[in-house]
């Protein structure tokens, strides 16, 4: 079973590695996207000297970790469930003998793969133009990786749910744009959520997303500590449950309505 | 000349062409407004929590933030539906062969490209960019004159042609590589820089902005004008800057084209 998912994966990376040029270009993505970010910051701290609750090379660290971290957190087989669906290609993926969100999931893991080469490549890059700040300790290190592999499952059945839609409606790309507008806002990625309303704070503390960015990076930088990191992990699992259940469901109810143009 | 004139006017009834298509879709149409104001909402957001940190940022109020911001987008709203379809050129004209069809039409192939655009994204953005810049003018109690209604379409459309030039040139690599879209992606991303008063960035991104992918006077410079800030002059060069680029965008695209092969299908 693992084993079968693991090839799936290995041939998700194989395909984006066919043109070598990708990984570079989405890498300098990456970069384009923090430039911004930091050089804003850096203006904000050189007229105010001070950006609440961290320090400048924090600050940096902070969206150079978000760019690092947005492939494995927002990318993943996104419209490659709505184009099974709209393409016919589900009729036989549902013959397949593994069953479908385990053949999509190792797909999901080759993405995701691909996502961490992209990661580590932004990263390198990064820390020849800024100082970025190492992790605190080890053992912030290993919950950070922790925290980020919880996020995997709850990143995929989220994408198989927004993905079912395509059972319904055609213009699942208006979903996923959906999918990764709502994560942006409530997971941290535009800026550390102690900078929002305090109410906005209390909606982003029930949702998992705020640990798609804002609880790893703060791990990292060693704000969050201690017996906390354990009561993440805890809603963590409960959310993967929640969102394994909200998948099947759905999915199950969906799949008896099949009917493809065509197929 | 008249051949340009021929190929201008093509062009122009297959834009119509195409807004009446993208018509018919009404539920695709409606959802790409939607998750377009998803994602302006992202980036107001962040604008929005610069300020709680700071009064101005180099010199620059939340107020005027946004009208460099809703010009920014005005811009890119008519980039999107002018030259959408050059993201096409490789995924889909070249590695599909169709593009070897548009070669044997009597028009120049970059207008049957750029003809073909279909996105209604560029609604959206529109929308925003109004509502933003005339609440600002207001708010900043700059008068809305006939002069500058006529100052923000005219230069927001040179302003695109900077911009759409640039993408021109970026899709020769899809003469190589079949697949272009990244690297013309990547170099369109760099306008958000321009988003910002360019005194925030060091030489390097300054230089970049302004004399390798000119974004600043497609954007930053027409702004200061309109504000009434040091500099403004400088927006006057726009439509020059987007003649100069053009003209080389659609020479190096001419020579690539030269270098084309079919992919065989």
């Amino acid at each position: 079973m693992l084993g079968t998912l693991l090839k799936i994966g290995k041939m998700g990376i194989k395909e984006y590695l066919q043109y070598k040029s990708v990984l570079f270009l989405f890498t300098l993505n990456r970069i384009i996207e923090v430039v911004v970010y930091i050089f804003v910051w850096y203006a904000i701290y050189n007229q105010t000297g001070q950006i609440e609750g961290f320090a400048i090379n924090e600050i940096a660290t902070y969206y150079i970790l978000v760019v690092t971290l947005v492939p494995m957190s927002l990318w993943g087989i996104n419209e490659d469930i709505a184009y099974s669906i709209r393409k016919g290609y589900i009729t036989r993926e549902l013959l397949n003998p593994i069953s479908y969100f385990t053949y999509y999931f190792g797909k999901e893991l080759g993405e995701m793969g691909f996502g961490l080469l992209t990661a580590i490549c932004t990263f390198i890059v990064c820390n020849i133009f800024w100082t970025v700040l190492m992790p605190v300790n080890i053992w912030a290190f290993i919950a950070f990786i922790c925290i980020l592999l919880l996020n995997i499952p709850i990143s995929y059945f989220l994408q198989m749910i927004v993905g079912t839609c395509g059972f319904y409606t055609n213009a699942t790309w208006g979903m996923q744009i959906l999918r990764k507008s709502i994560i942006s806002i409530f997971s941290g990625l535009i800026a550390p959520l102690t900078m929002f309303p305090v109410a906005f704070q209390k909606v982003a503390n029930i949702l998992p997303f705020k640990e798609f960015f804002y609880t790893p990076i703060n791990i990292y930088l060693g704000k969050i500590q201690g017996v906390e990191i354990l009561f993440i992990i805890g809603k963590q699992l409960i959310w993967v449950l929640i969102m394994y259940v909200l998948a099947k469901v759905f999915f199950n109810k969906a799949v008896k309505k099949i009917t493809i143009n065509g197929g | 000349m008249t051949k340009i004139k021929d190929n201008i006017s093509i062009y122009l009834s297959m834009l119509s062409c195409s807004i009446k298509s993208m018509m018919e879709y009404r539920v695709d149409f409606i959802v790409g407004i939607i998750s377009q104001l998803l994602t302006q909402a992202v980036e107001l957001i962040f604008i929005w929590i610069i300020f709680q940190n700071t009064q101005s940022l180099a010199g620059w109020t939340f107020d005027k933030l946004l009208l460099l911001y809703g010009i920014t987008m005005l811009t890119i709203a008519i980039v999107d539906f002018l030259f959408d379809s050059i993201y096409d050129i490789g995924p889909k004209y070249i590695k599909d062969g169709d593009f070897d069809k548009l070669l044997l039409r009597p028009i120049h192939p970059l207008i049957s490209v750029i003809g073909d655009t279909k996105t209604f994204t560029a609604f959206g953005y529109m929308a925003i960019s109004l509502i933003l810049i005339i609440s600002m003018l207001i708010k900043l109690q700059i008068d809305i004159t006939f002069m500058l209604v006529a100052k923000i379409i005219i230069f927001a459309f040179s302003g695109a042609l900077i911009i759409g030039a640039i993408m021109i040139a970026l899709s020769v690599t899809s003469f190589y590589t079949y697949k272009s879209n990244e690297i013309i992606w990547s170099v369109f991303r760099i306008y958000t820089f321009a988003q910002y008063p360019v005194e925030i960035y060091n030489k390097f991104i300054r230089i970049l902005i302004t004399f390798i992918f000119p974004f600043v006077f497609a954007t930053y410079y027409p702004t200061l004008n309109y504000l009434g800030m040091e500099n403004g002059w400088l927006m006057y060069l726009s439509p020059i800057v987007a003649i100069i680029f053009l003209i080389i965008a659609v020479k190096i695209w001419n020579w690539g084209l030269n270098k084309y092969r079919s992919t065989g299908n």
